[in-house]
């Protein structure tokens, strides 16, 4: 990967979580150190794994809902299925910036293979702006104009392109937890998550492959998680029109996934809600 | 543990000497300042990270891609978890490695009521367990530090989902 080879020439990777365990210096010399002698196996009760648990994972990535419509017989991309809008970064209110956010770079993640690479563009532009009110650091900016540059002059080839996007979606953008708050990330992330669940679900209604819709669409934990940020202390609580929708459909998509099988109603009931959200945006 | 990949600056990183306490009063900074950690320690968790980055996009080569990456450091008997949604009919392949000072650093699955579904078997710093789910559900991965290297003190580490 160009850019990554570009990148680590030029700089450094340092931590970025303020959570871990305070960390004294390690021996990094580069013989091979014999490991400590063996510990039993370890199992970590209940109790301990929901104490622990870090939901930085918890979110799957729209690819990965595609990679998963493809395995449940569903013939339908979704980047066909990707409406060809600009969505305007011209908003205040941050958490409306971040679902924002979270759906364009759905839509960049998705059409990688097939957008004109003047859409992708304008995709990337978009998504700087948004993380840039964000408040990212220089560094994904940096990022963002050399793959834009690279994009321009056609040096890259669109499998790196597709990792490159995924290092950005899935590995990079999680930073801006540190530097513009912890919730940014989690709303990024919605607003992926609704982009690719509204594509899904219309897939599905369009295959009429309903039975499959237990394992593409039925996610209560991720909708739990979404709605702990959105309705979190601090928030902004100035009259938003998109949060609210926002909150509302989170409030349906909870109902509807505590339901222990989805049917047909329910599929097109995710899809209308999650479409009402996005045709806001 | 925080997602790998993020990036400074050498001269910015000559210039991590805030505390968390600092963070907390002047949020402000973190926006021109790196996050603060002893270079010892980043350099562990660096060289865990480009272990694990070498089999992350060599795996794309064989149509895997990342799902999600994030490093840290443990000291021994230490853990880390991460609460993960896994799509029935996706493969997943979970993996870490740890710096020079790790010894056996363990990754195990558990389903949703903690029960545990998969383990590595190996006994060294690499550990790696692949899972197919047979319905959609969330899983708790956990990465343990089961022993350290000689009189390491910690050690760094990185652990990656990939899916295809």
């Amino acid at each position: 990967m160009k850019i990554r080879a570009l990148a680590l020439a030029l700089v450094l990777v340092v931590g970025c979580d303020d959570k871990g365990p305070e960390k004294a210096p390690t021996n990094t010399t580069a013989e091979k150190a014999e490991p400590g002698p063996t510990a039993p196996d370890k199992t970590l009760s209940m109790a301990e794994l929901t104490a622990a648990a870090d939901q930085v994972a918890l979110v799957p990535s729209p690819a990965e809902m595609q990679r998963s419509l493809s395995h449940a017989g569903v013939g339908k991309t979704l980047a066909s299925m990707v409406q060809d809008r600009d969505i305007s970064m011209k908003v205040e209110n941050k958490d409306q910036l971040a679902v924002r956010a979270g759906v364009v770079l759905a839509d960049l993640v998705l059409t990688v293979k097939e957008s004109p690479k003047e859409r992708t563009l304008a995709r990337l532009t978009t998504l700087g702006v948004a993380l840039e009110k964000l408040g990212a650091g220089s560094d994904v900016q940096a990022v963002i104009t050399d793959l834009k540059k690279e994009i321009d002059n056609g040096a890259i080839p669109v499998d790196d392109l597709v990792k490159e996007f995924d290092e950005l979606s899935q590995v990079m953008v999680p930073e801006l937890e540190y530097e513009a708050g912890e919730w940014v990330v989690p709303l990024i992330q919605a607003g992926s998550w609704l982009e690719g669940a509204h594509l899904v679900s219309g897939a599905v209604v369009e295959a009429g492959k309903f039975d499959a819709a237990d394992n593409l669409l039925r996610q209560p934990e991720v909708v739990e998680y979404f709605i702990k940020y959105v309705d979190r202390e601090g928030a902004d609580k100035a009259p938003d029109e998109v949060v609210a929708k926002l909150r509302e459909t989170l409030t349906t998509l909870k109902t509807v996934a505590s339901k222990p099988s989805l049917g047909e109603a329910d599929v097109k009931t995710i899809h209308d809600a999650t479409g009402a959200v996005l045709s806001l945006l | 543990m925080r997602p790998c990949g993020v990036m400074r600056t050498q001269t910015e990183l000559q210039e991590n000497l805030l505390t968390k306490s600092i963070f907390s009063v002047l949020p402000a900074l973190l926006l021109s300042v790196a996050v603060a950690a002893p270079s010892g320690a980043l350099a562990g968790e660096k060289e865990a990270k480009t272990c694990l980055d070498s089999k992350i996009w060599n795996g794309y080569n064989e149509g895997w891609a990342v799902r999600t990456a994030v490093d840290g450091t443990l000291k021994k008997g230490e853990h880390r978890v991460y609460l993960v949604t896994l799509y029935a009919g996706n493969e997943y392949v979970i993996q870490a490695c740890g710096d020079n000072n790790s010894g056996d650093l363990d990754l195990v699955l558990h389903d949703k009521d903690g029960k545990e579904v998969s383990r590595d078997q190996s006994d060294d710093r690499e550990p790696k367990l692949t899972y197919k789910p047979t319905r959609t559900d969330t899983f708790y991965v956990a990465l343990y530090a089961a022993t350290l290297a000689g009189e390491a003190s910690d050690a760094g580490v990185a652990m990656a989902v990939t899916y295809k």
